[in-house]
């Protein structure tokens, strides 16, 4: 299900694409979930380098907006475009995303950088980081699905101001987005 | 028949619920206070003293013998017997004064006490519980919140005090000045209350609730920055005497609905700072200055559209 490279013959599918380096792992670690959670087929494509373009000297972060446009205006061969980065990310209004997308578009994109315990002063735990990368990824995978934020606190689309938002939700869809999402995907595949 | 002793139930006074005077005063076996211990626009008090001069005048005109359950004596007669634990003045009862026994038999409209501690209350905010945080905004557990992002807090005695919520003033960011109603000026629920003013771009703020101005905060006129370090205790911005309180605060948000209002309004918010493509993020804080992101027209546009003003 998983493979390396581009497929012209498979549209249905996920494109993973790491921005800068990025732990393989933590990239396998995605497309398995969202294999799983969302039955696509997961693919990679060649990392990209570290888009200078969008680095803010003031906030010494990257704009993410302007990573997303980037993304957007490239021709992708697949259903949906994961950007995955351990840069440090913010909109203009917010101080930092843990990650950003689309609304029912192709494109999106997480950073790891936030998600880390150690950010914020903890042990290491590569089982909670790992949980929250997916929780990230499921959550901006669902908007470009055209879900919106879930009132539901353990629906992972759930809007997350902190890192706590993050682990108090589950890794799953709640039944009503979860509905909305199959229903999506079902408009795509007919 | 012999006369039955009257005995002296046990009424349970419900957990956050206060006596009212005349109940502490053992006028009345049970009454709570449901006017926020606003005595002077209080119906049932005004009902209360109306009987109570009823008693005087009948006591004038008919003396009737003394007997120990009959009104022999004027209510302040009676009043002034009482023992001292049931005179509390209502500033002893809301924990707004240490100590104090009711100097005027519970005629607060005319009480030199109760005007000191009006004066006194209205310069110096009520401390605040540290305030939620929900979607990144701070929100002050048990104040009244418009949708135009300005904040009521009925105290007691009846005065509602009035500032901008976290969510408007991290919206408005650092303000070049504010102006404030003058003392005595009706304001109107949604309407225009007073205007806020950053770059030489004048937006208006609509006002929560019903009422004549009686006090604004001369602290925040010289040093606007108070909105933006205590939106909910030191920058508060004025005080209202409301003229249709009941009403107003069903029209508020409150608790649960507070914080629902605040979390939508920030998606809002979002979509409307990146019009060019629909997109959603997940995490964030706001910045503490979301206007230092836009000036002129991109302010204005913004702040009319969350001030719901015009």
């Amino acid at each position: 299900m998983i493979s390396e490279g581009g497929n012209a013959h498979l549209p249905l599918c996920v494109m993973i694409c790491s921005i800068g380096p990025v732990d393989p792992f933590v990239r396998d670690q995605v497309a398995e979930c969202v294999s799983c959670q969302c039955r696509l087929p997961c693919r990679f494509s060649p990392e990209m380098t570290t888009p200078a373009y969008a680095f803010d000297e003031k906030r010494q972060q990257y704009n993410s907006k302007l990573i997303l446009r980037y993304l957007m205006d490239l021709n992708h061969r697949s259903l949906r475009f994961l950007a995955v980065t351990q840069l440090d990310l913010f909109v203009p209004i917010l101080k930092y995303v843990f990650g950003l997308a689309q609304i029912e578009g192709q494109c999106a994109i997480i950073s790891t950088y936030r998600l880390r315990p150690e950010y914020y002063g903890h042990a290491p735990n590569p089982a909670l980081f790992m949980e929250r990368v997916k929780k990230t990824a499921l959550h901006e995978l669902g908007h470009t699905m055209g879900l919106t934020h879930c009132r539901d606190r353990r629906c992972i689309m759930h809007s997350a101001t902190t890192i706590e938002d993050t682990d108090v939700k589950r890794a799953r869809f709640c039944p009503t987005c979860h509905e909305i999402f199959k229903w999506q995907l079902e408009q795509y595949v007919s | 028949m012999p006369k039955r002793e009257k005995k002296e139930s046990m009424k349970i006074v419900p957990p956050g619920k206060k006596k009212c005077v005349w109940m502490e005063a053992g006028v009345v076996s049970y009454k709570l206070c449901d006017n926020n211990y606003d005595c002077p626009t209080c119906v049932y008090d005004h009902a209360m003293q109306t009987k109570v001069d009823r008693q005087k005048e009948a006591a004038l005109t008919r003396p009737i013998e003394a007997s120990p359950d009959q009104f022999t004596h004027s209510w302040v007669d009676k009043m002034m017997r009482l023992p001292a634990s049931k005179r509390k003045c209502r500033y002893m009862i809301t924990g707004e004064v240490d100590r104090k026994i009711c100097p005027n038999a519970y005629e607060c409209g005319t009480c030199s006490f109760d005007r000191m501690m009006q004066q006194r209350l209205q310069a110096e905010p009520l401390p605040v519980k540290t305030p939620a945080e929900v979607a990144g905004f701070e929100l002050a557990d048990g104040f009244y919140y418009h949708e135009g992002h300005t904040w009521a807090r009925p105290e007691y005695g009846g005065r509602v005090r009035v500032g901008l919520d976290d969510f408007a003033q991290k919206l408005v960011g650092r303000l070049k000045r504010i102006d404030l109603p003058h003392i005595g000026h009706q304001l109107n629920q949604g309407e225009t209350g007073f205007t806020v003013t950053r770059n030489g771009d004048t937006v208006g703020v609509l006002s929560p609730v019903d009422g004549i101005v009686s006090r604004v905060n001369d602290k925040i006129l010289n040093n606007p920055e108070l909105i933006n370090r205590s939106p909910y205790e030191q920058g508060w911005l004025m005080i209202i005497e409301p003229t249709k309180l009941r009403k107003n605060l069903k029209g508020l948000y409150y608790g649960e609905e507070a914080s629902s209002h605040i979390q939508a309004e920030k998606d809002r918010l979002f979509e409307v700072a990146n019009e060019e493509f629909r997109m959603a993020a997940d995490g964030g804080e706001s910045v503490e200055d979301i206007s230092g992101e836009m000036e002129g027209e991109a302010w204005v546009k913004l702040a009319k559209t969350f001030l719901r003003s015009q």
